[in-house]
């Protein structure tokens, strides 16, 4: 939700995609093209920072939707860092810190970090919509774009119906206890089912009442002055990967 | 003079699971027009709402458009669907795109337009509902009486002649209620026909020229509502009479007639108007 927000309040949200795509592109090249964990550092900090200053996000919010995969990255840098020997003598399992793995590590996640960064600023400055219009000029397969449109919609709707189940299900003390939740969640999946197959078949018919015959077709937004922005977007990126390429 | 534009001939229809949801019901919606369809949950409102934008294909009977039967064909339904526009109850049902004004194109894109005909549909269904301001919000930030004008402009895009909606008002506040009354007011005066199912009995007796009563699958009445909404019959199967009705003839019954020229007032406005007209008469020596 906090991502959606931003991408509809950032100050680029009139930006054409295309212009933003192609930006979060470079800066992934940019971070594969990253000879040394320092330049890669480097693009992450000039990509998170195109995202807070440019598009003008507010670094706190930036920092929470960055959290979650931060940690993931974390966690996995210390798995591959730390590795459980079994075959010692000595005892039956020890662990050891791979130090001659230490600058490949550091490389991983420098780079993972980067592109994680060019995502964000993509998902941060773009509406779903947005993105999923511009994958369509990328001739990306109709029935992938449909499925991400109607999922895209539906989560909202189904999650105000899981909202309203839970208050509802709570009104009457259906979490009170351990049991009685595990029972009121059971019957929180099963009415979401229920529904879910109720509301696929309403949203066919809708469809057939306003002439559709298969493949979703919407306008695609139309934006002001792309060429400008593209050509802003593209002499940045081209430069971010100049930088990554250039440095050692 | 009455010219039909939809029509329904001895329609029976039932479900899969063999339940009768229409039952030999014949009743003539004119050009022009503004129809209420009342009826008790389950009566086959929305039945046969399904029925008029060619969705349901009757069991028995035939659905007429300007006196011709429908033709299923695809090229048929194509066209009777970009001529009768059909609105459901619950929003949420029917908004596919989670951007406004993708959605409200999304009926113009499936009748083939080129774009800048599209375009021009959704700015013109949009002003007409009053949401050009929103058209660039997603629709989950929407309000409930906002995402049903969305759904009206996505029928609207198409140019329909007939705006069919299942329960309009339904969960809407009284302001919401005025506005979308005033919307409609609009686009009856701009010459479309519009066909509402309602429960609100004092609504229909107010907004529509012609009501239709169904009662389990059959047609009850079909009339003008001042003839029709204070028949016996229909008040016992509706429960209940336009309060304004009842009041007028209360009224009546104390020896104070409100009919201006054989005609009773309506609406809460005309009621206030002609109790306020006859208290000056009396007053006048």
């Amino acid at each position: 939700m906090l991502t959606e927000q931003s991408a509809y309040t950032t100050r680029w949200r009139s930006v054409s995609p295309v212009a933003k795509g192609f930006f979060s592109l470079c800066g992934m090249v940019a971070a594969f093209a990253a000879g040394s964990p320092r330049t890669a550092l480097l693009i992450a900090l000039i990509l998170s920072a195109a995202t807070i200053f440019g598009a003008g996000i507010p670094a706190v919010r930036y920092l929470r939707v960055a959290a979650p995969p931060l940690l993931f990255l974390a966690a996995s840098g210390l798995s591959l860092l730390v590795s459980l020997d079994f075959g010692s003598p000595t005892s039956a399992a020890s662990l050891h810190l791979a130090e001659s793995e230490f600058p490949r590590i550091a490389q991983v996640c420098s780079r993972s970090l980067a592109c994680l960064t060019a995502l964000l600023f993509l998902a941060l400055t773009t509406p779903l919509s947005d993105i999923i219009s511009l994958l369509r000029r990328c001739r990306l397969p109709d029935t992938l774009l449909d499925l991400m449109t109607l999922c895209y919609r539906t989560l909202f709707v189904l999650s105000e119906v899981v909202h309203e189940t839970i208050t509802a299900q709570s009104a009457r003390l259906g979490y009170s206890t351990f049991t009685i939740s595990l029972r009121s969640l059971g019957g929180l999946v099963t009415n979401l089912i229920v529904q879910v197959w109720q509301r696929s078949l309403t949203l066919h018919l809708a469809a057939q009442a306003r002439n559709n015959d298969g493949a979703l077709r919407f306008l695609e937004n139309s934006f002001a002055d792309s060429p400008r922005n593209i050509s802003i977007a593209a002499t940045a990126g081209g430069l971010t990967v100049l930088l990554a390429v250039m440095l050692p | 003079m009455s010219d039909s534009i939809l029509k329904l001939e001895d329609v029976s229809y039932r479900y899969p699971d063999g339940t009768r949801a229409l039952d030999s019901c014949s009743l003539t919606i004119n050009r022009g027009t503004r129809t209420a369809v009342l009826g008790a949950n389950g009566a086959g409102k929305t039945t046969m709402f399904l029925h008029l934008n060619g969705i349901l294909r009757p069991s028995s009977g035939r659905v007429c458009w300007e006196e011709t039967a429908l033709d299923y064909s695809r090229g048929g339904m194509r066209k009777l669907r970009s001529r009768v526009g059909l609105m459901f109850q619950n929003p949420d049902n029917q908004l596919f795109s989670a951007s406004v004004r993708e959605d409200v194109s999304f009926g113009p894109m499936n009748l083939g337009l080129e774009e800048a005909i599209v375009r021009k549909q959704v700015e013109e269904a949009l002003l007409a509902v009053g949401m050009t301001d929103s058209a660039d919000r997603p629709v989950h930030n929407l309000s409930y009486g906002q995402k049903k004008r969305v759904c009206i402009a996505g029928v609207l895009a198409m140019r329909p002649e007939v705006l069919v909606l299942d329960e309009p008002m339904a969960g809407l506040d009284a302001a919401m209620q005025e506005e979308l009354t005033v919307i409609l007011e609009r686009l009856h005066t701009s010459g479309m026909t519009i066909v509402i199912a309602t429960h609100d009995l004092d609504y229909a007796y107010g907004w529509a020229d012609e009501v239709i009563v169904l009662q389990s699958g059959r047609l009850l009445a079909n009339g003008v509502p001042a003839e029709i909404l204070l028949q016996e019959e229909v008040q016992n199967k509706l429960g209940a009479i336009p309060l304004v009705a009842e009041i007028s003839r209360s009224l009546s019954l104390i020896g104070i007639d409100l009919r201006d020229k054989e005609y009773l007032p309506r609406s809460k406005s005309d009621l206030l108007k002609a109790i306020a007209a006859y208290t000056r008469l009396e007053a006048t020596p």
